[in-house]
């Protein structure tokens, strides 16, 4: 096999990048198409299966007020057909789908437009909506692309949209490539939007869930106001009334700039051999013509300079959380602070003997670290034992005098050993998973290239004990803060 | 405009889509290699170690790691019900209790300093041990693991926190609509039974340490553990190393207590949970059918062609792709060793189409119990099966642990081999036959958690009330400290 992969060099040119860690070799093989789409290979014996994935620069970073949460619902679209898929007669099912989007733009104007709508129009034009959505079912082959797949033995079917990547996923028998190959590539060109109005509901329903999940709203809110001006302030999910007023012709202008090969990723992982992969590559991607440049998003935090505290109850257990502004991901700030968030959370960590075992006024703690591509936030939070009486509010000091502590005094050589051996242990662990795998290379390298993944692991390495003293003065201030207090209550 | 450009772009993409695939223009043209795939023979991994203690045990050198997995038997259902919660209270601090010669945090910060994980878990009846570890530190991790499997000693500071930790847990765990109902269904069709006792406060400060070190020593024994490893080791000298702590450890002779498998006759009707929510949650159902039944095969193709095959099946298309009310909805029937599992239509949808969505997914439980299923739906589910069959040995731990379980609940060893020859068998009269057998309108419970108000409302399409789905029963949640039924 390994073999095999050098004679492959020579006559396709694509490249082996090794990849350590500790004495770990992991051969990933890029190859680029001329119209920018990138795929990255790692071939591995073990079941004849594959994992496929192909993940697009595209979020919720990517949308403003108006269009929240339509990177998701797009997500949620691409598996409602195109051209070529989930239809029998195209050119019929256009001509009805044409009506329907007129009348539900007609609809749209009077209920959301207007003050006061026509309420009796509205009406008539929705039961001539319902009408021409039924003409329409007899075009429709239901779930083409999934069942496809399915009766392929697909599994890990799925897809994902987070605020800066949007994931495609299958695992297909390894003799079936060429179909993920010729699905994906014509659901990048070929998207057409059927069914868009139910699917909406769909995504209501899927907000109603998290709406009912104790505790979701005051997290929105917190993270609202700790990432306020930037696009990172509302969640993947989007507000209600945005995802109300979405029009299709939100969602195509946003599929054209967006679904392009040049900010997209196909990511292979299994038994399969890399020379058939870029054939059929070159085959099915290659001719998609490359999108425009796309510009990164404008705004990331504006500096806060003031201290925010933000109080919630209901449902949830009562708890705080001291969030921190941190810079993004790749910065050199973001190791050591990976590395204190290590040593503070977990069972073994600094917050969990304090809290929990010494002062024994928390049941839970935990610290973490999260750059993200523009900004990025520290966080330590705990709750209460609060058959004990304790009150969330009661617990901000012991916090505070942890990182205060490592202000001071920094960490032992010790803690600091450890983090670094679980950041290497834990990055070895998850090369077992194929999935797992595709996903941490597919997403760094629409960030900074999928290599990130190895000079961060030696960057930790090299975090001393100064450096996180460094970062915690820098970072741990109240100016740079947000405190959010979530008392449980029955009240509401 | 907006017509204009729309329609522009469609007659680039649809010269464009003519290009891409100039050679294949549906995926139903494309043909694919021959793949020969046969299952892992479970005899090979399979050895006999010291004291009766079983293993199946893979060598494979791809990463610098180990697995290995104690897998007990010993759950939740053999515990008392006045020591309910007994298997969590163990699986938190079994190793947090340290040992005869090592305190829990001793433990703990080792294996952390290398980078290892242990975790220890008790489910409904049989609890793992499990480590994964860089391969240089495997001596070490042994020493560690057959330590805590061995020798654990509950120390009390542990057992104040874990207890402290499950007190603050039993007080939300009225809050979770998803959780309640699950929790409330069970608890109606298996009625009071080992499978649904519940903790309470009393229950966990009334757990000794003495209590934990009886349960650990009656079930926690050679021949009662099944091992499973996998990783970069070498197979004979890891067995000798086991064999050196698990020869010195003394059997004990296996008593289970007998569990009634009869279980209460429930009225069918409306079961109505007031939660002050935006959705309602519903399960729809009564008891299902062990894995071990012959029929087995057969009703796994027709779940998977009634709401168990996520967007291809009927239910899922139906309520959440035609109709748009759901995130969440399909059917499914759980298995567990030894019982019955629970069969279940389920939805969330907003609260006033409730009715609505469970009006739809009865008519899909009468449809697959009264037509013949179409060929293509059992082609696709039969494909899907034998198709992702391989996914079963997606890694080698996996696998090890498979044929370990299979050996636990005394499986036939070639479950897998055979496996692909019994869903091939499933026809479309069997299916049929499945469905009449195992989905019973007679016998369905309509479990809701909702708000009562506008889901008793209903919408145009299907107005309420909801006594018109079968007699309404409001029931009173109890309070999890107590167990007591709510004011």
């Amino acid at each position: 096999m390994r073999k095999g992969f050098l004679v492959g060099l020579l006559v396709f040119n694509f490249l082996i990048w090794p990849l350590f860690a500790s004495d770990l070799k992991l051969e990933v093989i890029e190859h680029k198409l001329p119209n920018g789409l990138k795929i990255l290979m790692l071939p591995r014996s073990g079941v004849p299966r594959v994992v496929c994935h192909i993940y697009y620069r595209v979020g919720s970073i990517n949308e403003r007020p108006g269009i929240t949460g339509l990177a998701h619902v797009l997500e949620h679209m691409m598996f409602k057909g195109t051209k070529v898929m989930g239809i029998t007669d195209f050119e019929a099912d256009h001509a009805l789908n044409r009506k329907i989007d007129e009348l539900m733009e007609k609809i749209y104007r009077e209920k959301y437009w207007k003050k006061d709508g026509d309420k009796a129009k509205v009406a008539e034009w929705e039961k001539e909506v319902e009408r021409l959505i039924k003409e329409e079912k007899k075009y429709i082959i239901k779930d083409h692309l999934w069942e496809t797949y399915m009766k392929h033995g697909g599994t890990g079917l799925n897809a994902s949209t987070s605020d800066e990547v949007t994931g495609y996923y299958v695992t297909l028998p390894a003799n079936k490539i060429e179909l993920q190959m010729f699905l994906e590539a014509d659901r990048m060109v070929n998207a057409y939007f059927r069914e868009f109005y139910s699917e909406k509901d769909v995504v209501m329903e899927e907000r109603r869930l998290s709406e009912n999940s104790p505790g979701y709203l005051f997290n929105e809110q917190v993270r609202a106001t700790f990432f306020v001006g930037s696009p990172y302030h509302w969640n993947v999910i989007g507000w209600m009334e945005d995802l109300k007023r979405m029009t299709k012709q939100d969602l195509i202008e946003f599929y054209n700039k967006y679904y392009v090969p040049n900010n997209a990723v196909a990511v292979y992982v299994g038994d399969f051999d890399p020379k058939r992969v870029i054939e059929l590559a070159e085959k099915y991607f290659g001719p998609i013509p490359r999108g425009q440049d796309i510009e990164p998003i404008r705004t990331p935090v504006p500096s806060q300079d003031c201290e925010k505290r933000i109080y919630g109850e209901g449902l949830a257990p009562s708890q705080i959380a001291i969030w921190f502004h941190i810079p993004p991901d790749g910065h050199p700030d973001t190791y050591p602070l990976t590395v204190l968030a290590s040593i503070l959370t977990g069972d073994t960590g600094r917050l969990y003997k304090s809290l929990i075992k010494e002062k024994d006024i928390a049941s839970m703690v935990s610290a973490f670290c999260r750059p993200q591509w523009y900004v990025g936030s520290f966080v330590v939070n705990a709750r209460p034992k609060t058959e004990k009486g304790i009150k969330p509010d009661d617990l901000e000091k012991d916090l505070w005098a942890e990182l205060e502590k490592v202000k001071k005094e920094g960490v032992t050589p010790e803690e600091l050993q450890k983090a670094k051996n679980r950041y290497e242990a834990s990055f070895i662990m998850s090369l077992q998973s194929p999935t797992a795998l595709a996903s941490r290379l597919g997403r760094a390298e629409l960030n900074r290239g999928w290599r990130s993944l190895q000079t961060d692991l030696e960057a930790i390495k090299k975090v001393s004990n100064d450096d996180i003293k460094a970062v915690a003065s820098k970072y741990f201030v109240r100016l740079n803060s947000l405190t959010a207090i979530y008392r449980r209550s029955f009240g509401r | 405009m907006r017509k204009r450009s729309f329609g522009l772009g469609f007659i680039l993409a649809f010269i464009l889509a003519s290009t891409v695939f100039s050679q294949v223009k549906r995926p139903e043209e494309l043909t694919f290699p021959p793949l020969k795939f046969e299952p892992p023979e479970p005899r090979s991994f399979r050895h006999n170690l010291a004291q009766g203690m079983r293993a199946y045990i893979q060598e494979d050198r791809t990463l610098p790691l180990v697995n290995l997995q104690a897998i007990i038997h010993f759950g939740d259902i053999y515990v008392s019900k006045d020591k309910a919660g007994l298997g969590n209270l163990m699986a938190q601090t079994l190793i947090k209790g340290g040992t005869k010669t090592r305190e829990g945090s001793q433990i703990e910060d080792r294996l952390d300093f290398l980078g290892a994980s242990l975790n220890f878990s008790v489910a409904e009846r049989t609890a793992t041990l499990s480590l994964s570890i860089l391969s240089k530190d495997l001596e070490e991790g042994l020493d560690l693991f057959f330590d805590v499997l061995m020798n654990p000693e509950f120390r009390e500071d542990s057992l104040k926190i874990a207890k402290g930790r499950m007190i603050e847990q039993l007080k939300t765990a009225n809050d979770a609509p998803s959780a309640v109902l699950s929790r409330e269904y069970e608890r109606l069709l298996y009625g009071e039974h080992p499978l649904t006792y519940q903790p309470t406060k009393a229950s966990i400060e009334g757990i000794s340490r003495e209590d934990l070190k009886a349960y650990h020593r009656k079930y926690f024994f050679p021949r009662n553990i099944i091992l499973a490893a996998a990783g970069d080791f070498n197979k004979k000298t890891l067995i000798a190393r086991i064999n050196q702590y698990v020869s010195k450890w003394r059997n004990q002779t296996a008593s289970f207590p007998a569990i009634p498998k009869n279980f209460p006759e429930v009225e069918p009707g409306v079961y109505f949970i007031q939660k002050k929510i935006n959705q309602g949650y519903v399960s729809i159902g009564h008891l299902g059918l062990e894995d071990t039944n012959p029929d087995y095969f057969a009703v796994q193709v027709m779940n998977f062609i009634l709401g168990g095959g996520s967007f291809t099946s009927r239910i899922t298309s139906k309520v959440r792709s035609d109709e748009g009310l759901a995130y969440n909805t399909g059917s499914r029937f759980t298995y567990r060793w030894g019982f019955p599992g629970t069969f279940s239509g389920y939805v969330q949808t907003k609260s006033s189409t409730v009715g609505y969505a469970i009006s739809l997914i009865l008519k899909e439980f009468e449809r697959i119990r009264q037509e013949l299923v179409t060929d293509e739906e059992l082609e696709t589910a039969i494909n899907y099966y034998l198709e992702s069959f391989s996914e079963f040995f997606s890694s080698p731990i996996t696998t090890m642990r498979n044929f370990a379980l299979l050996e636990l609940q005394g499986k036939p060893l070639d479950y897998y081999k055979t496996y692909r020859d019994n869903i091939r068998r499933v026809t479309k009269e069997k299916v049929l036959e499945v469905a009449k057998k195992y989905i019973r309108p007679d016998k369905m419970v309509i479990m809701i958690v909702g708000d009562w108000e506008p889901c008793n409302q209903g919408d145009p399409k299907f107005p309420g009330p909801l006594s018109k789905l079968g007699k309404v029963n409001q029931l009173t949640l109890r309070d999890p400290l107590t167990g007591e039924p709510l004011k």
